[in-house]
């Protein structure tokens, strides 16, 4: 490589967060988790058709042309460039119900950018996870549309229900196996554990993402769960389903790994990760929701500033 | 001796200058609960705004007599007359409207407006001051409480004083009748206001400036002026 | 000690002062207050029991319930008022039925505190009007939507589970407790 080219990863620049903790610029970085997300997205087709593409489509393009218009209306510099709000785009698109309503995905990417994070200050000064923000909106304003689920198409399946409201409110539990390879009512990206298993390795194995969080997080679902179903093992879900149903291995490898707002060192992101399991399953187990991942990542979103000060390492010399 | 404001700036300042809610930041907990419509606020704001004036006029008539060491105790007995007897009234003459502003009426007793207005004003002034202090205040969280009232109503329940004006294609946002929808509102109502005031103090510096500098100097000023 | 006597002078003039006033003004309000109650309740009457003319409130063991009459002073039904816990808070339901308890007239829900939106629906006609005329000789039911409910079981609303299944829970228990007065004979 002539050297010439100016690396952008060498490039001397005070910015504000996210910082790159990998070898790879912010835009590189990108196009490594629009990758890592195609897998999802092929399993999501395959089990509900076409049409989820277009939601993708939609979510994308709106929230491109909210940052762009929010940062004109502000008379700040352009940055969709930095290929932040594509990300957001991709990643309402993947937490919402198939055939769900385009008006309504619009509805929800313009707050996912303007509220979520544009408010904030824009990237960087935002919180909490845009994506997550757009999608507990939706989930506010539009509760029947945000909870009705598509029976996947090759599915023989007569229940609409997703695994863990069937669980919920039937009290019939899914098969582990379905869940695992995508034959189950849920959000477009969540479908197939395999498929975000395979693009969240592949975010891991480039350093996108830090792999404390979805480790401590897969850790502490299988631990909490464990001790949950111990106590009553007919009434309560065993750890697996906890780990292959809902969006938990979407949101540990895609949602919780977001830089901005996730803590800053290894300690702060093992916290991190355990109580977002400790939140999800104690809102599966104990809340009137099936499902609570998107809760749990948003407050544990919270409250990463004070793990951050908590966790900072000593000062070099300091006595305590 | 301080300079005496005019009346009609002591009438006019509640309502913008001064608002209530989006100035002095206070009685929030109506504002929050109650305006999941333009009709709710509005009955809200009118109730209030009925104690604020009759406890204003009062506190001022007898504020010479008050000891200091128990002035929040009488204003607070003043208040919560007044209070229940639009709550007795309410029951009385409007019992839908009553229902539906619940255990907010009573409590208008504790709405900070009331005992700020009191302490602030109405204790140092003379009645008539106080009185229009009052109504102009009165005013302001009426202004804030309908508007507020009434986004959330269009967006919460596609409908504006109970009539309905977007089409059955629109599907109401639930969340906007929700506690989330009214910090939402207000939170995005807050921030516009804060523009507007920040909007108008950059342009009266700007004059200012303009007014003092030589007369050449004017057009660097305005560059520098809008950082 | 100036100061002592003058707080207690104006305090007590002020609480005089207002005891005095909200007398007269409950004085003058509640005759009203109470007539606004008793249209609501009277309101709610009609609504379950339709066909109703007057009705006369019986009372045992901390129970609201009403006989309701028709046009030639017979016996058209009862009409009780039961509550419970729904999703988010108590379920007031006002229940209409026959004289022998065999079928429920219709039902009227006086206070919710449910999701607006989900849970809210069952407050709506279309969930109501399932009631009208359920079979209520043994214990009701729900089913979810898309079984064929029996006579004494309705359709649950899809997305409102919970608050469908806190309505039938509640009209149930009162129905219990409607059949425990009545074959004690005090109804």
């Amino acid at each position: 490589m002539p050297t010439t080219t100016a690396n952008p990863a060498y490039k001397l620049e005070l910015t504000s967060s996210p910082h790159v903790h990998s070898r790879w610029s912010t835009k590189q970085a990108m196009w490594f988790v629009v990758i890592s997300l195609i897998p999802s997205l092929i399993a999501s087709v395959l089990f509900y058709g076409f049409y989820q593409i277009l939601i993708v489509l939609t979510s994308v393009a709106v929230c491109v042309g909210t940052e762009a218009g929010v940062k004109y209306i502000r008379k700040r510099e352009i940055t969709v460039k930095d290929g932040s709000a594509v990300i957001t785009g991709i990643l309402l698109g993947m937490v919402l119900p198939p055939n769900f309503s385009l008006v309504f995905t619009a509805i929800g990417a313009v707050f996912a950018i303007a509220i979520g994070k544009e408010i904030f200050g824009g990237l960087g000064y935002n919180t909490f996870n845009p994506a997550l923000v757009g999608r507990a909106f939706l989930q506010a304003a539009f509760p029947v549309a945000m909870t009705t689920w598509t029976i996947p198409a090759f599915s023989d399946a007569v229940s609409k229900a997703t695994p863990l409201s069937s669980l919920k409110f039937d009290g019939i539990p899914a098969a582990i196996q379905p869940m695992f390879f995508g034959n189950i009512g849920g959000s477009i990206g969540e479908t197939s554990a395999l498929a975000i298993l395979i693009g969240g390795i592949f975010l891991l194995v480039f350093g996108i993402a830090n792999w404390r969080i979805p480790l401590s997080m897969i850790i502490g679902i299988l631990v909490f769960g464990a001790l949950i179903w111990l106590i009553n093992p007919a009434k309560y879900p065993d750890p697996l389903y906890h780990l292959f149903s809902g969006g938990f291995l979407f949101g540990a490898f895609f949602m919780a790994t977001d830089w901005v707002t996730s803590p800053l060192t290894g300690k702060g992101m093992w916290i991190f990760g355990l109580g977002i399991s400790l939140i999800v399953v104690v809102i599966r187990v104990f809340g009137g929701l099936p499902e609570g991942v998107m809760y749990a990542i948003l407050l544990m979103n919270a409250v990463v500033p004070i793990i951050n000060r908590y966790t900072k390492p000593k000062v070099f010399g300091e006595t305590k | 001796m301080k300079k005496q404001v005019s009346l009609t700036k002591e009438f006019v300042k509640g309502i913008w200058e001064i608002n209530p809610t989006f100035k002095q930041l206070l009685g929030f907990c109506p504002t929050l609960a109650v305006t999941v419509s333009a009709m709710n606020g509005i009955a809200m704001a009118l109730a209030t705004t009925f104690v604020l004036i009759f406890s204003s006029l009062i506190i001022s008539l007898i504020r010479k007599l008050i000891p200091g060491q128990v002035r929040i105790a009488t204003y607070i007995v003043i208040i919560a007359t007044f209070v229940t007897i639009v709550d007795l009234v309410m029951k009385a003459k409007f019992p839908e409207l009553s229902k539906s502003l619940g255990p907010f009426i009573p409590l208008i007793v504790v709405n900070c407006v009331i005992l700020g207005r009191a302490e602030a004003f109405a204790s140092k002034n003379n009645p008539l001051r106080s009185f229009l202090d009052a109504l102009g205040n009165g005013l302001g969280i009426l202004l804030v409480l309908t508007v507020l009232g009434g986004i959330r109503e269009i967006l919460g329940s596609r409908m504006i004083f109970g009539a309905p004006i977007l089409p059955d294609s629109f599907e109401p946002w639930i969340i906007m009748i929700l506690p989330a929808g009214a910090f939402l509102t207000l939170g995005l109502l807050l921030g516009f206001s804060n523009t507007l005031t920040e909007r108008k103090k950059r342009l009266e510096r700007e004059s200012l400036l303009n007014k003092y500098r030589p007369a050449k100097a004017v057009t660097e000023v305005k560059e520098g002026g809008a950082a | 000690m100036k100061t002592v006597i003058q707080m207690l002078v104006v305090l007590t003039a002020i609480g005089l002062i207002s005891g005095g006033l909200l007398f007269q003004i409950s004085s003058w309000a509640d005759p009203m207050i109470a007539v606004n109650k008793q249209k609501a309740t009277e309101e709610a009457i009609y609504i379950v029991q339709p066909e109703g003319k007057s009705y006369e409130k019986v009372s045992a063991d901390g129970f609201e319930g009403y006989k309701v009459f028709g046009g030639n002073k017979d016996l058209i039904g009862y009409a009780f008022v039961y509550e419970g816990n729904g999703f988010q808070g108590k379920i007031r339901i006002m229940i209409g039925i026959q004289p022998d308890l065999s079928k429920i007239s219709f039902i009227e829900i006086l206070e919710q505190s449910e999701t607006p939106g989900l849970g809210t629906k069952v407050t709506e006609e279309p969930f109501k009007n399932k009631f009208k005329g359920l079979n209520s000789k043994a214990n009701i039911g729900w089913v979810k939507e898309g079984a064929s409910p029996k006579d004494n079981e309705i359709i649950a609303i899809t997305g409102a589970t919970i608050s469908s299944k806190a309505v039938v829970a509640i009209i149930d228990s009162g129905l219990k407790k409607l059949r425990t007065l009545k074959e004690g004979g005090k109804l």
